[in-house]
């Protein structure tokens, strides 16, 4: 079996306790929880890209590392504010 | 299995290994300071064991290198975020101490 179709398995299942969190606890531990299963996204993207030998999908994962930083800091400005 | 798969294969169960523990670890949790901790080894060792495992399997330059960006740019933001989620937190504490904790308030 190819480690990295595992890899990809098993951060699948590491996002299920952060949807867990999202649907269940409290504003900010949402805020938590988000920012968790972006990096795990973000990983899982990463070793989706070896398995299908394809590189340029990394792109993506570089993407989603970048733009999860304005959108976690405007939620986290936003629920500092108004909330 | 060559010497340099096994070294990929460890390195890499040992990155997907932190992150379902920081996953396990953000849902035992019961307050959102608690829960930040978590999110520290999950945007540093975790990325940084993927990219290392990335580095030593592939061949390909391109994914060398994108691997590695991935993780410095996890790297450098992680604090960024923990602190900015720390100071919402706070505040909103600070704004409602009566309730103890910063949850369970529905009104505006």
């Amino acid at each position: 079996m190819n480690i990295w179709l595992l890899a990809t398995g098993v951060l699948l299942l590491a996002l299920l306790p952060c949807a867990i969190v999202i649907f269940r606890a409290a504003t900010l531990d949402r805020l938590v929880a988000l920012e968790l299963a972006g990096t795990i996204t973000t990983l899982l993207i990463l070793t989706l890209a070896q398995e299908l030998g394809r590189p340029s999908i990394c792109d993506l994962a570089l993407a989603l590392a970048l733009l999860s930083l304005p959108g976690t800091l405007v939620y986290a400005y936003f629920l500092e504010r108004w909330l | 299995m060559s010497v340099r798969e096994i070294i990929a294969a460890m390195l890499l169960g040992v990155g997907v290994f932190i992150e379902l523990l920081c996953a396990v670890g953000v849902l035992v949790m019961r307050n959102p300071f608690d829960r930040l901790h978590y999110l520290a080894p999950a945007t540093s060792l975790g990325p940084l064991a993927v990219a290392a495992a990335v580095l030593v399997a592939e061949s390909d330059a391109q994914a060398k290198i994108k691997s590695v960006l991935v993780a410095v740019v996890l790297l450098a933001t992680g604090p960024i975020l923990t602190h900015a989620t720390a100071r919402a937190a706070w505040a909103r504490l600070q704004a409602h101490p009566d309730t103890g904790e910063t949850d369970q308030r529905e009104e505006s």
